[in-house]
């Protein structure tokens, strides 16, 4: 039944053997050891302290929103660190890797990666900076804030909010454990067919690549779910449609996106799963397969996904902005239609990921102007940031540095996107660095506005705010970094250089991608005053204490609660009247939190079953990976009966008593320095 | 902005960072120093792009500058803080993308009539004039090229020869995964697909040495997947072929099950061969389509050193 | 449109917060809303598998014509169709006592429902295991790989609603008709209703579609 494999198989360890540890790679072994330390430093705190139960209790147990955002966001930006170390081996690599005279290490004919080994990273790089770095500092952003903006207790269904979590988590670390058991796939993020079928890619690396892929995909459309079903029934009572905040509003066109293009990605990764387990012919390219249905498949989830990521950011942007041009959003209508635009649009574009493949030149075009009216909606939007700034009072605090960067970024990636959507263009640099360097503006542009995001919500999540000098020094390193990797990567799109080279042909492209490592080290100085940021902040976090409303020209339902927010997000719903409602309420002077009574607030109770079931996922998943079959069948079966037993627990929920409330309530002071002004 | 104020200002962008470093005599800016008929097509219209869309472009960029900097908080602008809509903008905010992307677009597929692989219009009237073709199929392996030309029943491994000012026929299939065929000088990217046939078409117009390779990531072997081109003048390219033809090596279906099998390129090997049996390249496409493959073995992307290694070892012997 | 072209502010008669009853969110309506959802990334999963179906069908002629007589046995089908849509009917039925409060009628309905949708696993498992006997497998070629994974998919479904009734019954039989019991036998009335559309189009699209083929 099952197909015929390259090399040894047994019945108890599958695929498993000592083999698989790669111990004779001094790179590995090192991060293995960077690994041992981290997490034995990370097992002794929580053992000195004392902190097991606490972050059982708290924490890996929790349905708490806040909390589960809160452990998405960590989780990102933990494989946020992972993908640039890729970024930085994948640099060093091509800038040591020209022409045929330049030196070997490591076993390697050029530079000190050998193809295998450079493969895995920058798929890695791909996977991760994608499925799970971006992606989850995205869903744990909202997971956050939507709730509160549109005042709700907490989601939909918290217990599939906590699932989804841990099943991204499950996800990320098989991705981790493929670093030192086993290998990673080694032909780019988004696989290459027939390449990924066995005979080409026999090793377990493209399996480990699409079950977390696969695993992650189940993560985050839960999640969407959650979120669409929060946003359409939570809302507190007066918030009509055309009231909702902006960054709501990307939440429910982004998650629509991801509800229905996620699906469209399992299949993709579940076929080429048929044809690696079972020997089936969806993707080879002989026996009646078809190796182009896995292009389509793919990219029908792959560039809605684009724009899964990018309207979020959208939707922080045009938070920020407003805040701190100390006005309201110019043209709120022509935002929530842009939104939506492009999440319409989005589903029409897939083919120009393979304009090359000798289509007919109508198909070409249709697929070109499509990709071009993306350029419309995203104008717009540009246009209506800018307008308004425009009579407003722009402060250029943190959190609008980094909207104002993203503004920048989306320019100049918004250019070469049009450039790319020329067809005739891409024919010339399809697979090539221009290309690269385009999405790289793109998904930096995200990470500007995820960073711009932190700065401004973190106060309201932790209630104090983060320093502004390394915060602004790690602005700049970022903003220098930028402009020294990605001018020469634009650059040498116009050599027609391609992408994933282990070893560069070509001595006449050395400079730029000698110039491109003095890019990466302003990064890795920008990351050592990222860690400043946050150890300065966590430092002083009493000095920075804040009170509702930390910029005071903040507008949305979120500044209407304590921060740090308490586990019921209000102690009363508040009734909403107008858009910007917290404006509104200091506008006419009913800015008041304060409350004399109080009344018992149901909850959902904390439970260990999600945290329970991403650890089996993981399992499954290993077992596959390794074709361990006894361990997949036994925790697939596992996972059914959680699941069963689960459905019959009864005590699900819990109730917050008046007196609690009351003494949380009364405990917090917003009267604090820079609290909210009536 | 005229084309060549546009090539001037890239130049002049990479100048410095070129002296900067070693100062390149070439470079290597392949994409701008076009010398095929589709590929200076392909140029004119890329510049035309660049330039519509830097109108737009840079002043968006200058009036967000001037907004951020008029309306600076202490600045001296007026302060409407309830302001959010107009007609008259909105109107703009809409109109100037909508027709920045209606005139591109057009841009856009005239462009790709003109030089899509399948009958390109800019090569229409040089087809008319210079009567027959010259056909070349291309046989891609892992990870070598093959270049047959069926007219002629000759072969070249890694080595293309072209004659200047004849519009050349590609047909182009792969034995195992996809790769991307792509000339950068003379022709944009076209997929080579295992078990299909696409197609490609150009024009050289100078003589001349040019880089070809593979843009498509098709594994280990890929970043010395590399080829050369080399235009000649009729007369040149008929004493190629006459040379060639001369050559002892033979393609048969049999040969070239061998010749398949995952071969790293390092050594760049040139490998004529003086007859090609007829059909080759429909028996690869047929016996692929069939379900024929030439796996990669777990050695090779694993190992690959050692492996080569022993494949360098094989050859001496007589294998592939 | 801003903040202040809102009405202004009547001190006194403005309400500022939901004192009394805070949840007002009704569990039903919000359970059976992600459950809709759900079904739409299921139906997501069925319209990629039926675009693979008809890229691949263009291969179907790697097939002799007995192997396809075979595979598309639209008469064993017709049967299982019948069986399908029994169960559905019988859980329909399941469905109008739950709206009558009546725990004996649901139960029978659900138990009806259930039979009958193993009657139809035991007919989809019967004629998988005569074609695997006559050598048809999925690893054929890419006709038959589509062919058989929307089957069997259909058929996995089958299984987890059969195995949803179980629980329903016991779950029913410990609690009665509360919230969670009846949002869950709605939501099962959806997944099941589903199944019986998801068939429609493999009779038609796989079965008839594969005999005209």
């Amino acid at each position: 039944m099952f197909v015929h494999l390259q090399g040894p198989w047994n019945p108890v360890w599958g695929r498993l053997s000592l083999q698989a540890i790669p111990y004779h790679n001094p790179i590995l072994v090192g991060t293995f050891l960077f690994a041992v330390v981290i997490a034995l430093a990370a097992v002794g705190a929580v053992l000195y302290f004392r902190a097991g139960p606490y972050l059982w209790r708290e924490w890996l147990t929790t349905v708490d929103h806040k909390k589960i955002g809160v452990m998405y966001c960590l989780l990102g930006l933990v494989m946020l660190f992972r993908g640039f170390a890729d970024a930085l081996m994948i640099r060093t690599q091509q800038a040591i890797a020209v022409g045929p005279h330049s030196p070997g290490y490591l076993g390697a004919l050029h530079g000190y990666l050998t193809p295998f080994h450079i493969g895995q990273v920058y798929t890695a790089h791909g996977l991760i900076m994608v499925v799970f770095a971006a992606t989850p500092l995205l869903v744990g952003i909202m997971n956050i804030i939507v709730p509160l903006q549109i005042g709700a207790r907490d989601m939909a269904y918290p217990y599939l909010n906590a699932l989804g979590f841990w099943l991204t988590a499950a996800a990320a670390g098989l991705v981790m454990l493929s670093l030192f058991v086993g290998n990673f796939a080694h032909g780019g993020w988004y696989g290459f067919l027939p390449y990924f079928e066995l005979p080409y890619s026999p090793g377990v690396g493209v399996d480990y690549w699409m079950w977390a892929f696969q695993l992650s995909a189940v993560g985050t459309t839960l999640g969407s779910i959650n979120l669409i079903a929060t946003i359409v029934k939570m809302r507190a009572p007066g918030m009509t449609w055309m009231r909702m905040p902006i960054f709501t509003w990307a939440s429910l066109s982004t998650n629509l996106i991801a509800l229905t293009s996620f699906p469209v990605l399992m299949v993709s990764l579940a076929l080429l799963g048929l044809d690696r387990y079972f020997g089936t012919h969806f993707y080879t390219a002989g026996n009646g397969g078809n190796l182009m249905l896995y292009n389509d498949l793919f990219w029908v989830w792959g560039h809605p996904e684009v724009y899964f990521l990018i309207l979020p950011a959208f939707g922080m942007m045009s938070e920020i902005i407003p805040t701190f041009s100390e006005k309201t959003l110019f043209g709120y209508t022509t935002m929530v239609v842009a939104s939506f635009a492009i999440g319409g649009v989005s589903w029409g574009v897939w083919l120009h990921h393979f304009f090359t493949m000798a289509a007919e030149p109508s198909v070409n075009s249709f697929y070109s102007v499509t990709t071009m009216l993306v350029g419309i909606p995203t104008g717009v939007k540009v246009f209506n940031w800018i307008f308004t700034m425009y009579r407003g009072r722009v402060r250029f605090e943190l959190p609008m540095m980094w909207a104002v960067l993203a503004l920048f970024l989306l320019l100049v990636g918004g250019m070469s996107g049009m450039m790319n959507a020329f067809a005739a263009n891409d024919y010339m640099w399809h697979n090539g660095v221009f290309v690269v360097a385009h999405f790289h503006m793109m998904v930096l542009l995200i990470a500007a506005s995820i960073f711009g995001a932190v700065e401004y919500w973190f106060p309201k999540i932790f209630g104090f705010k983060l320093e502004q000098r390394w915060g602004k020094w790690f602005f700049w390193f970022m903003v220098l970094g930028t402009a020294w990797v990605f001018v020469p990567m634009f650059i040498l799109g116009f050599t027609g250089m391609t992408r994933r080279l282990d070893y560069v042909p070509y001595t006449q492209w050395a400079p730029y991608l000698r110039v491109m490592l003095v890019g990466m080290a302003f990064y890795v100085i920008a990351l050592v005053f990222f860690f400043a940021h946050l150890y300065v902040s966590l430092r002083d976090r009493v000095k920075n204490r804040v009170g509702a409303d930390p910029w005071g020209t903040s507008r949305n339902l979120e500044w209407m609660t304590h921060s740090p927010v308490p586990a019921y997000n209000f102690a009363y719903i508040p009734h909403v009247h107008a858009r910007d409602e917290w404006a509104w309420r200091k506008e006419n002077g009913v800015a008041s939190l304060a409350n004399e009574s109080f009344e018992d607030i149901h909850m959902p109770r904390n439970t260990g079953v999600p945290v329970l079931l991403g650890a089996l996922s993981f399992v499954l998943c290993f077992g596959l990976i390794w074709r361990i079959w006894w361990l997949s069948a036994a925790s697939l079966a596992l996972v059914v009966l959680v699941i069963i037993v689960r459905s019959f627990a009864r005590n699900t929920d819990e109730v917050i008593t008046a007196k609690t409330v009351a003494g949380v309530e009364g405990a917090v002071d917003d009267a604090l320095p820079s609290a909210a002004r009536g | 902005m005229s084309k060549r104020g546009i090539k001037g200002a890239i130049k002049a962008l990479c100048a410095p960072l070129l002296l900067m470093l070693n100062g390149c005599s070439k470079s290597g800016l392949y994409l701008l120093e076009p010398e095929g008929t589709i590929s200076r097509v392909t140029h004119h219209y890329f510049n035309l792009d660049v330039g519509i869309m830097l109108l737009i472009i840079i002043p968006t960029a200058l009036l967000s500058v001037w907004a951020m900097w008029r309306y600076r908080k202490g600045g001296g602008g007026s302060y409407r803080p309830d302001w959010s809509h107009s007609w008259f903008i909105e109107a703009v905010v809409w109109g100037i993308p909508l027709i920045t992307v209606g005139v591109l677009s057009y841009l856009s597929v005239k462009a790709i009539y003109k030089v899509n692989p399948y009958n390109p219009g800019a090569l229409a009237h040089q087809e008319a004039a210079a009567g027959k073709p010259l056909e070349v199929d291309v046989i891609v392996t892992d990870w070598r090229w093959l270049f047959i030309y069926p007219g002629q029943r000759i072969a070249s491994v890694n080595h293309l020869v072209l004659p200047v000012g004849v519009p050349v026929h590609f047909r182009l299939t792969s034995t195992s995964v996809v790769n991307d065929f792509i000339i950068p000088q003379l022709v944009g990217m076209i997929d080579v697909i295992p078990g299909m046939r696409t197609k490609q078409t150009l024009e050289a117009s100078k003589t001349g040495h040019y880089v070809g390779f593979s843009a498509d990531y098709s594994g280990a072997g890929l970043s010395w997947m590399n080829f050369e081109t080399q235009t000649v003048t009729k007369a040149k390219f008929a004493q190629w072929v006459k040379k060639t033809q001369a050559a002892p090596h033979n393609m048969t279906d049999a040969a070239f099950n061998l010749f398949a099998k995952p071969y790293i390129s390092i050594d760049h090997r040139p490998m004529v061969f003086g007859h090609v049996q007829s059909g080759l390249f429909d028996y690869v496409v047929h016996e692929v389509m069939s379900g024929k493959v030439w796996p990669t073995p777990t050695a090779m992307t694993e190992n690959m050193v050692k492996y080569m290694n022993k494949q360098q070892a094989n050859v001496k012997a007589g294998d592939y | 449109m801003s903040s202040t072209t809102d009405t202004r502010i009547q001190p006194g008669s403005t309400v500022l917060w939901d004192k009394g009853d805070a949840a007002g969110h009704d569990i039903l309506g919000t359970r059976t809303f992600g459950f809709w959802l759900y079904m739409l990334t299921d139906a997501m999963v069925y319209a990629a598998f039926f675009a693979a179906f008809g890229v691949l069908a263009h291969n179907a002629g790697l097939n002799s014509k007995s192997v396809l007589a075979a595979v598309f046995n639209a008469q064993g089908a017709y049967r299982e169709t019948i069986a399908l849509f029994a169960s559905v009917l019988a859980y329909g039925y399941a469905m109008v006592a739950l709206k009558k409060g009546s725990r004996s009628g649901v139960a029978v309905g659900t138990v009806v429902a259930l039979v009958l949708g193993l009657v139809f696993l035991g007919m989809v498992s019967g004629d998988m295991e005569r074609l695997f006997g006559q050598g048809i497998v999925p690893q054929s070629n890419g006709f038959l790989s589509i062919v058989f994974t929307l089957i069997i998919y259909h058929a996995l479904h089958i299984i987890v609603g059969a195995i949803w009734m179980l629980v329903m019954l016991a779950q029913m039989g410990r609690d009665g008709f509360t919230s969670n019991v009846v949002y869950r036998l709605i939501n099962l009335r959806i997944f099941w209703h589903f199944q019986a559309v998801i068939w429609v189009f493999i009779f038609v699209f796989v079965y008839l579609q594969g005999k005209v083929i």
